[in-house]
């Protein structure tokens, strides 16, 4: 057997950086591997906001992380579901939970039960019997899953800044060696990167570099093949703007999501401030005129200064070429909607960890990290596209043309399908479940024609009986779940208790 | 949804009362009205008598109690395949129907294998699977379902009688509202614009009105393939056996926990051994054999006498390019051929009807519900065609013909990158949708010698002496549990044993 991978360099930035670091260092670096980190200036706004779904959790464990650590120094507030505004005419706002999804092999969906008792008159909306959606509305966040068929996750809001300066921390605690620079001059041979000279005239071989500079794409980039399949037919904000407002007390568990005429705008609440990022297209109104109206729109007081950056919507043709495995947003670049950034960068890191070469001088690995990546991809752009192209704002040009647009054939497929159905194809690699699909599509205004036929060789009494018991059941749980207030409070006594 | 759905069966065998006890115990009557029309005339061809561990689903879900249904089909219990003489002449390995580890090794468990393989260990994966030690020693028993032990790490199949199977599916169908009518069809008449098909015309001139119509007809296909002329994809570069033998033999004294497939000079042979006789059969290829040297040695390679004149049958690789097409769907053999080698047969019936109930058009015929039944069907159908390539491609058998062609031939490119993978550093490709998992994989590629060069770093954690140990004490313990277990013999005569004329006395109930 030839050499196997005993030194890996990771350059990039931001969180990125220091989770790919974190991540290999803490699997690899007690065999012998060794990690070094290249930090390239930072990109982060003080403003900055990380939001994350709830596989968040996996990965703090996974770089060895712990909750309240997370939650005290990145001024985290829970994030239990989404609430989306605006985004069809004068219907009323609706909230998208993080269901934990049915154990394997049970009943068929939720969702059939309830297209069936809305065809009898049922009144109560699908949200209505969501657990994540209702603990949201009463600003609970759902800590316990014992002994409850029904149960749900959270994510974070997380303030970038400190965020990223913990993970950092993290990384260095285990062991990964850092390094801040810029890159030099890179020597390529064939597919390879052969060295890279830093600012500081070091020249660094490495037997896999793994590029986590964003959306640049610092070393990927500069590799054969490394172009880009563009989304931006389907995600149609170009640009964003980053903000910030006051705190909302007591902050709410859920992020508000708002669409306005060219765009939307989120506000992600903090436990000192209230982050805002508005998402735009630049060709239906122009940045001055976002940020003028961002007070406006955000319907909180916005403090200092709002910044403006563009967004690559798109990914690799390849992000494994050679010894050069792109991640995170070098690898797949999305729009900020539905919190999924993380949640692709942990994705990345999770695929190349378990695609972990070998040897370190071929990387028969490569093709399928490249097909994982891309299905990841996929995936996380037809949640992201759904929105857009299920909106009902009519007559304003930039929502009339996400309408019209014909979505992705892997999107479409599933519109369909539920509107046919009741169901969801899903694919390899989904980050959402079939149920969540469910909710998703359901709030957007799609009502299946029909639910399946298996729930009706019950009785109807045992029906109507799933149906209510369902929204006792949760009505008894949310109140005995801890306020975000609380959970703030519990989690700092448990930081304290530990030191 | 108004008025019910008018499903016509076209074809009474396996396929069409699975469809017809499927639809009829998913369904109710206000959705689906089911009728299935046979010819007693028609024999069917009733060789699939392996099955996989889905068929416990299917029967569970349709309410077949198991115990009477295996009395019955005089079934006996299936921990897996045997496969001889496949990677080279002289090799044996069990394709197990369970997980290699613990309950809780997770998919690792083979790295580490490979690990205290490449610290000069020569333990055979097998010895670590407890399904399989189970199966060496004629050993069978309930798996535990309530707690992750070491016997819950499989799961179990039954080889039965198809055709008594299939009439014990009339009855369940009959019973839950199914018309049966006796005929054979004449005509089958189409829209003149559309060519959806209205109805079937019998011999007798009745007319069958349908709105919807699973053809069933066997390999003729005779509403997908021959009328609607759905085109077919032909897989005979890569499966080229299309012929098959198959003869039953006096029941052995001990029937196996497993099927047994060995590969002979010109293809396979199959032994299944139910209650009271043993199936045999011989696939294999007319490019590479005549018919009567087959007929020979599959004889020849009995070890029970013959009961019966070998039959043939002919077949070939492959599938329709659309399994619903128009208010059409085929099933079994009318929708495509895979040979029985990992005993795929029964269960692409079944996760067609499972994946044709939700896309029922309840609500209207609409193209997007066919399309999606087509992607989710022949993604069944293709990755267990790469599967069933692997077992005659990763051979080194160098004694006739249709091994080395086999062995040289240019498998699809999906087969290609997964056994490079493989052989590089033991990964395996994990996916939602097609039914062999990473358990199954594993078997055949170790089974049949690609052994992988190097493994994942992930595994390199922890003292290597404290995975030998560990390694060790599991060997033990699957070992020590399955002498435990009764035999495979005595449980089925104390489950399930079929009713005899002479031996109506109360059975035990202890087991």
């Amino acid at each position: 057997m030839s050499q196997r991978v005993t030194n890996v360099v990771v350059v990039g930035r931001d969180a990125a950086l220091w989770i790919a670091a974190a991540a290999i260092q803490r699997s690899l670096g007690r065999l012998g591997v060794t990690v070094r980190a290249v930090e390239l200036p930072s990109l982060l706004q003080p403003l900055d906001v990380y939001s994350a779904m709830p596989a968040i959790q996996g990965l703090h464990k996974q770089i060895g992380l712990s909750e309240d650590l997370v939650v005290a120094a990145a001024r985290a507030v829970p994030l239990v579901a989404q609430r989306y505004s605006n985004w069809a005419g004068a219907v009323p706002p609706w909230m998208v939970g993080y269901d934990d999804p049915p154990p394997p092999g049970s009943d068929v969906g939720f969702v059939h039960y309830w297209v069936r008792g809305h065809q009898e008159g049922l009144k109560p909306a699908f949200e209505d019997f969501s657990l994540a959606a209702s603990a949201a509305k009463h600003a609970r966040v759902p800590v316990y899953k014992e002994g409850t068929e029904l149960s749900a996750a959270f994510g974070y809001n997380l303030s970038a800044g400190p965020y990223a300066q913990l993970l950092k921390a993290n990384a260095k605690r285990l062991g990964v060696e850092l390094e801040p620079a810029t890159i030099g001059r890179i020597e390529i041979a064939g597919d390879r990167l052969a060295a890279i000279t830093l600012s500081s005239g070091d020249r660094v071989e490495a037997d896999l570099f793994i590029d986590a500079s964003g959306v640049e794409g610092a070393l990927i980039g500069r590799l054969p093949g490394s172009g880009s399949e563009s989304w931006n037919e389907w995600l149609p904000c170009d640009r964003m703007v980053v903000a910030s407002g006051a705190p909302i007390n007591p902050p709410p568990v859920y992020s508000q999501i708002s669409a306005f005429r060219a765009g939307w705008i989120g506000l992600y609440p903090l436990q000192d401030r209230t982050a805002v990022v508005a998402a735009y297209s630049s060709k239906h109104i122009s940045e001055a005129e976002v940020i003028e109206s961002l007070p406006l729109l955000a319907r909180i007081p916005i403090g200092g200064e709002a910044i403006a950056s563009t967004l690559r919507r798109g990914v690799r043709n390849r992000s494994w070429i050679g010894n050069c495995v792109a991640v995170g947003e070098a690898a797949i670049g999305l729009d900020p909607l539905e919190s999924l950034g993380l949640y692709a960068t942990h994705s990345c890191i999770s695929h190349f960890m378990a695609l972990f070469p070998v040897e370190a001088d071929s990387f028969p690995e490569a093709d399928r990290y490249n097909r994982e990546i891309a299905l990841v991809g996929q995936n996380l752009r037809d949640i992201q596209c759904a929105h857009y192209s299920l909106n009902r704002r009519f007559d304003e040009p930039f929502w009339d043309e996400c309408r019209d647009r014909t979505p992705p054939e892997s999107l479409e497929r599933k519109l369909e399908i539920f509107a046919l159905t009741g169901h969801v194809p899903l694919y390899d690699q989904e980050p959402f479940e079939e149920q969540q699909w469910a909710a998703l599509l359901s709030a957007a205004g799609i009502f299946p024609k029909r639910y399946d036929p298996r729930i009706d060789m019950a009785p109807d009494d045992a029906l109507i009986q799933k149906v209510q018991q369902r929204l006792r059941d949760i009505a008894v749980a949310v109140p005995n779940m801890p306020s975000a207030a609380e959970f703030m409070k519990q989690s700092r006594e448990k930081m304290e208790m530990a030191r | 949804m108004n008025n019910p759905l008018e499903i016509v069966i076209l074809g009474g065998g396996t396929a069409g009362w699975m469809a017809a006890a499927g639809l009829a115990s998913l369904t109710s009557p206000k959705f689906c009205r089911i009728r299935l029309i046979e010819s007693d005339e028609i024999g069917t061809v009733g060789v699939g008598e392996a099955t996989l561990p889905h068929l416990k689903n299917f029967n569970d879900t349709i309410g077949l109690d198991e115990a009477e249904m295996m009395r019955n089909t005089r079934a006996t219990f299936k921990l897996g395949i045997q496969f001889v003489d496949w990677g080279f002449q002289g090799s044996r390995y069990i394709h197990p129907f369970g997980t290699y580890g613990r309950a809780t090794s997770g998919s690792g468990f083979h790295q580490r294998w490979l690990r205290a393989r490449a610290a000069g260990c020569d333990w055979d994966i097998g010895d670590f699977s407890y399904a399989i030690i189970a199966a060496r020693r004629n050993r069978f028993d309930f798996p535990e379902t309530a707690k992750p032990t070491i016997s819950s790490t499989y799961s179990y199949a039954y080889h039965l009688d198809a055709s008594i199977y299939a009439r014990e599916l009339r009855r369940l169908a009959e019973a839950r509202g199914v018309n049966r009518t006796e005929g054979k069809v004449r005509e089958v008449v189409q829209d003149s614009e559309t060519g959806v098909i209205r109805a079937l015309i019998l011999e007798s001139g009745e007319q069958v009105d349908g709105d919807f119509f699973i053809d069933c007809s066997g390999f003729r296909s005779l509403l997908l393939g021959s009328k609607l002329e759905v085109p077919w994809q032909d897989w005979s570069k890569w499966l080229p056996c299309d012929r098959a033998f198959a003869v039953p033999s006096e029941s052995a004294n001990e029937f196996t926990p497993y099927t047994r497939s060995t590969a002979v000079e010109a293809g396979w042979r199959w032994r299944i051994p139910l209650q009271t006789r043993t199936g045999n059969g011989y696939v294999f290829s007319t490019a590479f054999a005549n018919e009567q040297q087959a007929a020979d040695s599959l004889l020849k390679g009995l070890d029970t006498p013959a009961l019966d004149e070998p039959r043939l049958l002919r077949f070939k690789a492959g599938r329709h390019v659309r399994n619903w097409e128009k208010n059409c769907i085929a099933l079994g053999l009318a929708s495509g051929f895979l040979e029985p080698l990992e005993s795929t047969s029964i269960y692409l019936i079944q996760i067609a009807i499972m994946h044709l109930v939700p896309l029922l058009p309840l609500a209207g015929m609409h193209p997007r519900l066919a399309d999606e039944f087509n992607r989710k069907i022949n993604v069944e159908y293709d990755r267990i065609r790469d599967f069933l390539i692997l077992h005659y491609h990763l051979t080194a058998r160098d004694d006739s013909e249709i091994w080395r062609y086999c062995a040289h031939m240019d498998v699809p490119d999906s087969l290609k990158e997964k056994m490079e993978l493989f052989g590089h550093s033991g990964q395996i490709e994990q996916y939602k949708d097609g039914l062999f998992t990473l358990p199954s994989w594993l078997a055949v590629y170790l089974g049949q010698g690609l052994i992988p060069t190097g493994y994942s770093p992930l595994a390199d954690t922890g003292p290597p002496q404290r995975l030998l140990d560990d390694l060790k004490e599991l060997r033990t313990e699957i070992s020590d549990r399955v002498d435990e277990m009764p035999s495979h013999n005595r449980f089925v005569e104390r489950y399930c044993q079929m009713l005899q004329p002479w031996k109506l006395e109360p059975a035990e109930t202890q087991l």
